[in-house]
């Protein structure tokens, strides 16, 4: 119930917001649906009807290997919640024990949050490059580079949020009743971050999007036998004068999730921190 | 021997390479069903004097420099960790002086109270819950058994205090530190919180180490008192004794500076200049730049502890001596 009035509140009277939300949730259907909805098999090679154009049976049309474009679509989101999903809870586990161990223990925080400033130094992509060259192209290690870029912002933020609330008389208070390390960190602070952390996952999702379909145009992302929105993009961008729309129907799915999810996460943002309200009223 | 002993304790702030006293050399002691007041203006060391008894000084730059603080028998400041936790909460707990702040925000008040419960005691959730209803019904909370459920943000700050205290009695402490638990409330919640203080002494048995700045609370509800100055215990008596004669010139001061409704004035008096600072350094007497009875020999000799009365010790080479 907590939840549903959260939601209900972040969302009234944001119009643009409520249907980026609703789009988020068609993705989501469609992702874990996928077998059901998609008509073809997304790696089904179909040498003949080779770059047909969007109509029946294929609604987006076929790619040069004559692969179905809207199955692939389909399955693509599917790779989209994946990835997002996964790269928000490696950027939230490993940021969030970095930045809330670093404020909580001063010492050790000098030590982690010098390195933390130092991965930052580097510029998002340019980082994930880099680790990507150093594994191997694979959805676990997309999800691993992604999440890892993203720790250090969520350590920062997690860090100054954790710092402020440690100097609050209740975790004072917790001390007082004989509540260890642990219990402080988890019991006492980590509730007080939920509404924080549920607007970083949400930013870090729409990120991690384009994140990903940029290592995938790179040819750097996930195995190009994947189907997802990226490598679609990669694979048939030599075909953009022949066959545009197997770049366009990608490339519209990665623009309207990317901006649905900082649609939603500003609508959330907001309904958690008032201040910033008046910046985009009525979007 | 008493239940606490706090013996010449020292601390310092460090601040760059040199550490600066904020409390030197500080005695008292507290026995069961006992209750010792410690007024003093702001940053007398009254504060930081509890925090270091509850283990609450932490930062590296504040720290104990000397003395020591024994509770029931055992010295405090060499325990370990797990040692002072099985101790805090269950046998000595505090009172905070912010309400509004001393709860979570994210927890429901019962589960608050439950935990700190179930910190110290195998207990069942239900069991504990039972207990934390049991205690809001002690501290006087209107419908225990549905506020219960009331997060802190529901209640008032008078009642969050009781709250407080509910979660402080919650393992019965042998010690309650009650640092300024009224000064954040307004004066008829004030009556009623210090009220039930004193009614769970009388059930209890609690020792209370009551902080405060107020000596109309203090004369009211402790059985003695201690006076700090700049880190030091000014005055030390039974509180009968201490208002039938006051030894120490500051303590008239700050008696004096209290309005009283009676009497038709139209200035209220003030102790002349304010504390020194801590980069200050004073010779003799802290108190010798605003004291009326000052001379050459208080500015170059700081005047030791010594008996005025009975139970009634006083640092001052004037005590007694009349002012205005």
């Amino acid at each position: 119930m907590n939840i549903i009035n959260f939601l209900r509140n972040a969302f009234a009277g944001r119009k643009l917001a409520t249907v980026g939300f609703i789009w988020l949730c068609f993705i989501l259907l469609a992702a874990i649906f996928a077998p059901l909805i998609a008509p073809f098999d997304p790696l089904e090679i179909d040498p003949v009807g080779r770059l047909a154009e969007p109509g029946l049976p294929n609604l987006f049309g076929t790619d040069h290997f004559g692969r179905d474009t809207f199955s692939r679509a389909i399955y693509g989101a599917r790779m989209t919640v994946i990835i997002g999903v996964g790269s928000v809870v490696v950027a939230l586990v490993c940021g969030g024990l970095i930045g809330m161990l670093s404020a909580y223990f001063t010492r050790l925080g000098h030590f982690l949050m010098r390195g933390v400033d130092v991965l930052m130094a580097f510029p998002a992509l340019l980082m994930a490059l880099v680790l990507i060259t150093l594994l191997e192209r694979s959805v676990f290690n997309t999800i691993l580079v992604i999440g890892i870029v993203y720790a250090t912002t969520t350590a920062r933020i997690l860090y100054g949020m954790t710092l402020k609330l440690k100097g609050e008389v209740f975790v004072d208070a917790a001390v007082c009743s004989g509540a260890g390390h642990s219990s402080i960190l988890f019991r006492h602070i980590l509730p007080n971050l939920v509404s924080p952390l549920l607007v970083q996952a949400s930013f870090i999702f729409a990120f991690a999007q384009l994140q990903a379909a940029a290592l995938d145009f790179l040819g750097l992302g996930l195995p190009p036998e994947v189907p997802s929105w990226g490598n679609m993009l990669s694979e048939e961008r030599i075909y953009v004068t022949r066959a545009p729309w197997l770049l366009i129907y990608p490339g519209l799915l990665i623009v309207l999730s990317v901006f649905s999810m900082n649609l939603v996460g500003d609508a959330l943002r907001d309904s958690i921190d008032p201040r910033f309200k008046d910046d985009i009223a009525g979007v | 021997m008493a239940l606490l002993e706090v013996e010449n304790l020292h601390i310092a702030v460090g601040s760059g390479g040199k550490l600066l006293p904020v409390v030197q050399g500080v005695s008292f002691c507290v026995d069961e069903n006992e209750t010792l007041g410690i007024v003093g203006e702001s940053g007398c060391g009254k504060s930081l004097t509890s925090l270091a008894i509850m283990g609450l000084l932490g930062d590296s730059t504040v720290r104990i420099t000397g003395g020591s603080i024994r509770f029931d028998g055992m010295d405090l400041l060499t325990l370990s960790a797990p040692e002072r936790r099985a101790i805090m909460g269950n046998r000595m707990a505090m009172i905070f002086q912010e309400p509004m702040t001393s709860l979570n925000p994210v927890y429901r008040i019962g589960d608050q109270i439950a935990e700190s419960i179930r910190q110290h005691q195998q207990i069942s959730r239900s069991a504990a819950r039972d207990r934390a209803v049991e205690l809001l019904t002690l501290v006087r909370i209107p419908n225990p058994s549905e506020r219960v459920d009331s997060f802190p943000h529901q209640m008032s700050g008078g009642q969050r205090q009781r709250v407080m205290i509910a979660m402080a009695l919650s393992c019965d402490p042998k010690l309650l530190i009650a640092d300024e638990p009224t000064t954040a409330l307004d004066v008829t919640v004030q009556k009623e919180v210090l009220e039930l203080m004193a009614d769970l002494q009388d059930r209890m048995g609690t020792a209370i180490v009551l902080i405060s700045h107020d000596l109309g609370v203090i004369a009211e509800t402790c059985d003695k008192v201690a006076v700090m100055y700049r880190g030091k215990i000014a005055e030390a008596a039974a509180t009968a004794d201490l208002f039938a004669e006051l030894a120490h010139p500051y303590t008239r001061g700050l008696l004096n500076s209290i309005p009283v409704v009676d009497r038709d004035v139209e200035w209220l008096e003030a102790i002349p200049g304010r504390v020194p600072t801590l980069e200050e350094t004073l010779t003799g007497c802290a108190f010798h730049p605003r004291c009326a009875l000052a001379t050459d020999f208080c500015a170059s000799r700081a005047p030791e502890t010594s008996q005025f009365k009975p139970n009634h010790s006083v640092q001052c080479h004037f005590a007694g001596g009349s002012t205005t």
